[in-house]
């Protein structure tokens, strides 16, 4: 069975588009248009990994990454970081606060599916 | 004139280290108003724990006095009030003799200025953000068709594919150049370290440029290193400050000429270097083409277009990780523009990854002007 990527992200158009690069490379692919609901459907799908953006309406993606991180149903599952704004320290920022990793956009849809399969998997 | 007109703060600690003259303006900021003083340590006016700035005067007085001046930008409270923002500046007065006579401090408000720079940063970035968000789906989609991921291509569909592709990366690099704009505080670069693959990065430096340098109709040539040398930088950073240069090399190389882009391996280090065969650059203005809007043509008869913030934005990211763009060139004999940084080596054994400030710490390559 193929591997499930949740994208959480505020943006249609990026959704639709990773949605797009993810799936050519084999995955399966979720989606939730804001922090609350990513939550809630990492709890149900329980998927191999999260791409999670920054700047979305109500809790922003670092009050998503710490919630998913608290919650035992979740903890595990790595969260990729994924942003198009800069962050002072985000690297480090993200990585501190246990995301696998930390993704600028625009991207090379090669270099995400690298970061996808180096990360996908490994939290279980 | 007097010392007690001047608008900046102004003190001078003689070669004892006492203070010998304080002029209101710096009573003020250093909040030592009525209390003389003069004669005083900076030291013993810093005593009491509310003076941030006197205790910063302290550290930075001690740094002049090993490197000669000093210069930090202090924040402050003011009491219960808002916080302030002073520059600080210590220069070494010498005598006739040339001997340390004391150190004389430059104190100015820019509260107001650092505020504006905030703002600026913030709009900025968020702008940013707005123009990266749909480039984000167009890159995606052009490279996906590119690649013939969503099907087969006809040739001349193939092409403007491309094009939109190289187009959109050279927007992204614009845009970066933007936000960088506001970046001249060092601390904003050098971020994220991360093991870079030097293949793939001068790859992706030279890939947007392609077209442009083919519609310039000049050469641009890849010479990759061997394979896997990796160094430690900020992606983002060392992608930036390569294509600035390339792009700058390409800009001012005529038609028929030739861009070579390289990174050469030697003696733990990796040297990035782009030649190129175009009209050279003035000695006069080799150390002036990484100033902020610096062009070598009047702006009004300019042929060359830009804005001149390229070379700075390289030069000031390539700084942060501790190294620096030098320039060989001559009028008509082309140019060489090159950096290094060290090789990255993987650590056979379990090592505590270095930190920022030790990646802050490597000593650049000095002037070697050939």
């Amino acid at each position: 069975m193929s591997q499930t990527i949740l994208i959480v992200e505020d943006e249609k158009l990026i959704i639709v588009s990773t949605q797009m690069v993810l799936e050519a490379a084999g995955f399966r692919v979720e989606s939730a248009t804001n922090g609350e609901e990513g939550i809630r459907k990492a709890r149900e799908l329980s998927p191999d990994l999260v791409l999670l953006d920054i700047m979305m309406p109500g809790i922003d993606g670092w009050e998503t990454l710490t919630r998913l991180k608290r919650d035992n149903e979740t903890a595990k599952i790595p969260v990729i970081i994924f942003t198009a704004r800069e962050h002072s320290r985000g690297h480090q920022k993200s990585e501190e606060m246990g995301a696998a990793d930390y993704f600028r956009k625009p991207f090379e849809p090669d270099e995400l599916i690298e970061l996808v399969e180096k990360h996908v998997g490994q939290g279980v | 004139m007097t010392i007690g007109d001047i608008m900046d703060g102004v003190v001078f600690v003689d070669r004892e280290g006492l203070i010998a003259v304080i002029n209101p303006v710096a009573e003020d900021l250093l909040d030592v108003r009525g209390l003389l003083a003069v004669g005083k340590t900076p030291g013993q006016v810093a005593a009491d724990d509310q003076r941030e700035l006197a205790k910063a005067l302290v550290v930075e007085i001690e740094a002049a006095s090993v490197a000669g001046t000093a210069h930090r930008t202090v924040e402050i409270h003011h009491g219960e009030r808002d916080l302030h923002y002073v520059d600080l500046r210590v220069s070494t007065v010498r005598d006739a003799e040339d001997r340390p006579a004391g150190k004389l401090v430059v104190l100015r408000d820019v509260t107001k200025e650092f505020k504006a720079d905030q703002l600026r940063n913030q709009y900025l970035s968020i702008v940013a953000h707005e123009l990266r968000t749909p480039l984000t789906g167009i890159k995606t989609y052009s490279t996906m068709l590119a690649k013939r991921s969503l099907g087969e291509l006809q040739p001349n569909q193939a092409t403007a594919i491309e094009s939109i592709r190289e187009q959109c990366i050279r927007l992204e690099h614009q845009i970066d150049k933007l936000v960088n704009l506001g970046h001249i505080d060092s601390s904003n670069y050098a971020r994220d370290l991360d093991e870079i693959d030097v293949i793939a990065v001068l790859r992706g430096a030279v890939e947007p440029f392609r077209g442009v340098a083919a519609d310039a109709g000049v050469k641009l040539e890849l010479e990759e290193p061997t394979d896997g040398c990796k160094v430690r930088a900020d992606r983002v950073d060392l992608g930036r400050a390569l294509k600035a240069i390339i792009e700058n090399a390409i800009k001012f190389t005529p038609e028929g000429g030739r861009v070579a882009v390289s990174a050469e391996v030697a003696d733990g280090w990796v040297t990035f270097v782009v030649s190129d065969s175009g009209i050279g650059i003035d000695p006069r203005y080799q150390r002036r083409i990484f100033e902020k809007f610096f062009q070598v043509e009047d702006p009004l008869t300019r042929y060359h277009g830009g804005a001149g913030l390229g070379l700075f934005v390289a030069q000031a990211a390539l700084q942060a990780h501790g190294s620096r763009i030098e320039v060989v060139s001559g009028l008509g004999t082309g140019a060489r523009f090159r950096f290094s940084l060290p090789l990255f080596e993987e650590e056979v054994t379990e090592a505590p990854r270095p930190s920022r400030s030790a990646a802050g710490a490597i000593v650049s390559v000095t002037g070697d002007t050939r």
